[in-house]
């Protein structure tokens, strides 16, 4: 059997403006995942949703209803979409499920590769199924397992390849900047020169705390005013620009001025009794916005657009290059967990089997014990005893073969023959759920005594 | 047991440089940067009872003699990374300053670490603050050393817009400058102290200073370089970088002189 499916849509298969149809709020997947296992066959499922993917993994695999709710659930929550939303849609099973959530999980299925954010987003959609109060739980054994094991896998995949090494956006390529030069952004002052959105998402990567103050300085006032309200910032008038230079620690330039708005000269003369000590600039516009002269000057850091697609493509080469490793550890772990898998699935036989042998050497116990009546009961006990050890010792090589060859992918072929040849009826299987298949070692404990 | 205390000194530094360069090769990812300075932490905790067992054993100080002064100095540098240990990216300079440890250890060891032959006039505990604290200078600087060759390969990868594993590695230009500037400071004033100590005492008990003595010539060349590397932060411009080339030029020209102060001068299997 499939162990798990998934059914999604991702930057890779949509555009935003059908991407953000399908987001769903914590509050939402709870009940749609909910409504989900009632009205079909499907009895774990996690949703992964964040502003680059949607994906409902579903466990058990391989039935066609279940399937079919998944997508139903995504396509409710997108609405209309014209042309219909199976366009956008993708689908995984079995191997390919698995391995498709180690690979997002490690970032190799991301927009930026190998960022970091989809480990913790993993670990969120996981422990939002864990702590639904939906019984019994969304996140059941298999799915517990799975996730458990993408959230290690992805853990490998950035402490020991450089995936997630080096800057990737221009965004947080400035806030490493800032970072190995200032240490951190306390008290420090921010100016953006321009009202522009890339110097805004500039912004906000480097986030707000323990900066000093911001202050956004545009031609047109009004338009700094409205960047400086959403970001909690001040506005000042363009011709107040160079008394703000003069404390300013990083400037974010990113207008459409078309000729440099901060010259050597005048850069000279705003920061001519300044005391103050390094600063970084962050150039975004074309033309540029402040002359390449000025990163000449002492304690200047100048960054123009170049510069910073420079450093990123760098860094994606290097990340590129790690992808062989990563997805290496993503068949090491993929593997893993199916070989876990399948060795759950002859739990249920296993215990069958092992019934029916107990069975079979309760009643030549009896007829034996009929006709030695003389013995002791310490002797009844050895006799016992030697009857187990016996079971356990004749059981244990096939048992052991049997959770082998299950794990290795035969499992179907493996339990058909089992039964076949030990006669035994589907029906007595035990259930499994709750099993852990390393528990089913017991068998090999007991074999061993 | 003394020898075996210095081995296993060595080795928890050389793993810990070890696991520094490795550290340096990830850019300072995962783990390795935290477990190289505690391997460091613990060179420096055996250190400290290979040189208490020299106590025990000589029944004196490992102040007096060429081997036992340069392993205490090296006990104080390795101190001196121990302070690091609140600063968090800063505690990597001890990428430079293990090595500055490991080789006074290694010259100690092989000289063979025990008391000098003769006995000096000045001993008690005037000569045991005078030693400790001029040490504890050596340590300051041997710190703002290491801040300042940090800080200038730093400026360097930020101003060849690099933003490699050695950048990645390196810590932030405002943390090293503040470590620099602390080791340098309170360099300054223990070493500042610790000749006063001597100096009283020469007043006290010679009555006059040996002006062509190597140790005095060579104590009053590192203060002005302490002096100097201090002074250098006063003045506009960019202080930063230049308090990190005086901090590691100055390192380097105490070194020097004493290296040449002992070729120069009949030591006598003194430290100088």
């Amino acid at each position: 059997m499939s162990p798990v499916s998934v059914v999604g849509v991702s930057h890779l298969t949509a555009p935003v403006e059908i991407r953000e149809r399908f987001a769903f709020a914590p509050g939402e997947a709870e009940v749609a995942l909910g409504r989900l296992r009632g009205q079909s066959d499907v009895q774990e499922a996690v949703l992964l949703s964040t502003c680059n993917r949607t994906e409902l993994y579903v466990c058990p695999a391989g039935h066609t209803g279940v399937q079919e709710a998944a997508e139903r659930v995504l396509s409710e929550k997108a609405g209309d979409v014209v042309g219909g939303t199976r366009q956008y849609l993708y689908q995984h099973d079995g191997e390919a499920s698995v391995r498709h959530l180690y690979r997002v999980a490690g970032g190799l299925d991301s927009l930026v590769l190998g960022e970091a954010e989809i480990q913790g987003q993993v670990r969120d959609a996981y422990e939002l199924a864990g702590k639904s109060t939906v019984t019994p739980p969304l996140a059941g054994p298999v799915l517990h397992r799975l996730f458990q094991s993408a959230l290690s896998a992805g853990g490998r995949i950035r402490s020991t390849t450089p995936i997630g090494e080096g800057a990737a956006s221009v965004a947080s390529v400035a806030v490493e900047l800032a970072r190995k030069i200032f240490g951190g952004l306390e008290g420090r002052q921010v100016m953006i020169l321009g009202a522009g959105t890339t110097a805004e998402l500039v912004v906000e990567a480097l986030g707000r705390d323990g900066i000093r103050g911001l202050v956004v300085s545009n031609r047109t006032y009004e338009r700094a005013q409205e960047l400086a309200d959403r970001l909690s910032g001040s506005a000042v008038r363009f011709d107040e620009m160079p008394f703000e230079l003069a404390r300013t620690d990083i400037l974010i330039a990113s207008t459409a001025a078309p000729h440099p708005l901060v010259t050597r000269d005048g850069f000279r003369q705003a920061r001519k009794d300044s005391e103050r000590g390094a600063l970084l600039i962050i150039d975004l516009a074309i033309p540029r916005d402040v002359e390449a002269e000025v990163g000449g000057e002492p304690n200047v850091f100048l960054y123009n657009v170049d510069d910073l697609h420079e450093i990123m493509d760098d860094n994606l080469i290097k990340r590129r290059s790690s992808v062989p490793e990563a997805e290496a550890i993503v068949d090491e772990y993929a593997h893993d967990f199916l070989h876990w898998h399948g060795a759950r699935n002859v739990v249920p036989v296993i215990r069958s089997l092992r019934g029916r042998f107990d069975d079979v050497r309760d009643a030549e116990l009896g007829r034996l014990f009929q006709k030695l009546s003389h013995l002791s009961p310490d002797d009844r006990g050895l006799v016992e005893t030697f009857s187990k050890q016996l079971i356990n010792k004749l059981l244990h090589d096939p048992m052991k073969k049997l959770k082998q060859g299950a794990g290795n992918g035969r499992a179907a072929e493996f339990i058909d023959a089992v039964r076949y040849l030990h006669d035994l009826e589907p029906g007595e299987s035990a259930s499994t759920e709750g099993l852990d298949p390393g528990g089913g070692d017991e068998e090999d404990e007991e074999a061993s005594t | 047991m003394l020898p075996l205390t210095h081995a296993v000194t060595l080795l928890l530094y050389i793993g810990s440089l070890i696991l520094w360069f490795r550290s340096l090769q990830s850019g300072g990812r995962g783990r390795g940067p935290k477990i190289a300075f505690g391997l460091a932490v613990a060179g420096v905790a055996a250190h400290a009872v290979a040189l208490a067992c020299f106590t025990v054993e000589y029944r004196q100080l490992p102040l007096n003699g060429l081997a036992p002064s340069l392993s205490t100095v090296a006990l104080t540098i390795g101190i001196g990374l121990v302070a690091t240990l609140g600063l968090g990216e800063g505690r990597r300079v001890g990428i430079v300053l293990v090595p500055v440890v490991i080789l006074l250890e290694v010259v100690a060891v092989s000289l063979g670490i025990e008391p000098a032959p003769a006995q000096l006039d000045f001993e008690g505990p005037w000569f045991v603050f005078h030693v400790t604290l001029a040490f504890a200078g050596l340590g300051g600087l041997a710190v703002a050393f290491a801040s300042g060759l940090l800080y200038l390969v730093q400026l360097h990868e930020l101003n060849t817009k690099r933003m490699g594993r050695l950048f990645q590695f390196t810590p932030p230009l405002v943390t090293l400058d503040r470590l620099g500037r602390t080791g340098l400071v309170a360099g300054f004033i223990t070493f500042t102290l610790g000749l006063v100590l001597g100096w009283l005492w020469t007043y006290n008990f010679r009555q006059s200073l040996d002006a062509t003595n190597p140790k005095v010539l060579w104590a009053i060349l590192s203060w002005l370089i302490f002096v100097s590397a201090l002074g250098v932060r006063a003045g506009g411009g960019v202080k930063e970088r230049r308090s990190a080339f005086a901090s590691v030029v100055g390192f380097s020209l105490i070194v020097v002189s004493y290296l040449g102060f002992r070729i120069v001068s009949s030591q006598g299997g003194f430290f100088l």
